[in-house]
């Protein structure tokens, strides 16, 4: 017993073990709810539901009527499950930064490339944002909803989607980091 | 109930990915320059065991898969592209 709360509060377990538990819930999504896990599709639902209130006209399109319907969907209560999730992970090793001094930027590398100011880490996280979330509605799914989700059922996509994702994701390492790479 | 099952999932999944690291921006981008390969480890990890539970189940007949993510070979390799753009600039 005390061994397993000895690994809770450690802050980083091996990917290996961390992989595993992910592995466990993503067949329990399946076997329990018959569900898929995802990220990206979820704020889809959610701009679909703030668009049809806002500018019901602009968002009359086949994608937001058929491909991704807004609503409060299964994958919606996932993210609210994450979030939480990752804060009590973060709470259980006490690496909470929730309103500390260097909460809105707080990684050593990133300050390293790009500078100290929070309003940096912050435009760039927004800006970066819009590309992943337009990438993802574009191959049709993220990280976890087509690579992971989709890898484990061994669908096609899901390898061509990690494959374009990690060309041009050392592409860009490298032209970030230069010499330091 | 099905709400709450997403519930504690997401809850297991956020913890999951807290604790091999993969909230901060330093894990993403240095799987991308090849020097911390957790990222990989982490996410193949959890591929390969999911597929074992979930083949294993279906043999066993007591799951039938959901609609899978579709393939369609230019948008799913141009949007993971973009993708890595993305995920290497803010390492989300």
């Amino acid at each position: 017993m005390n061994w397993i709360f000895k690994q809770i509060r450690k802050e980083t377990w091996s990917p290996y073990a961390a992989g595993i538990l992910l592995g466990i819930v993503g067949i329990l999504a399946v076997l329990l709810s018959n569900a898929l896990l995802g990220a990206s599709g979820a704020f889809e639902n959610l701009a679909g539901l703030l668009g049809k209130a806002i500018a019901p006209k602009a968002f009359d399109t086949l994608y937001f009527n058929f491909v991704m319907p807004p609503g409060i969907t299964w994958g919606v209560i996932l993210l609210v499950g994450v979030f939480f999730g990752g804060m009590l992970g973060a709470a259980s090793s006490r690496t909470l930064k929730w309103g500390s001094k260097d909460a809105a930027n707080s990684d050593p590398q990133w300050k390293r490339i790009f500078g100290p100011q929070v309003w940096k880490r912050w435009t760039l996280g927004f800006l970066g944002a819009i590309i992943l979330e337009y990438a993802a509605g574009i191959a049709g799914g993220c990280t976890s909803g087509l690579a992971i989700s989709g890898g484990m059922l061994l669908v096609p996509a899901a390898f061509l989607f990690i494959a374009g994702m990690f060309a041009s994701g050392i592409l860009t390492a490298l032209l970030i980091y230069r010499k330091g790479y | 109930m099905n709400y709450l099952i997403a519930l504690c999932l997401g809850a297991f999944f956020g913890f999951a990915l807290n604790k091999a690291g993969l909230t901060q921006y330093n894990k993403i981008v240095n799987q991308f320059r090849f020097t911390d390969m957790a990222v990989l480890k982490f996410m193949m990890t959890a591929l390969v065991v999911a597929m074992i539970g979930l083949y294993g189940l279906r043999g066993l007949g007591l799951v039938t898969f959901p609609p899978v993510p579709s393939t369609y070979i230019l948008g799913n390799l141009v949007g993971g592209l973009i993708f890595g753009i993305g995920m290497a600039l803010t390492g989300y």
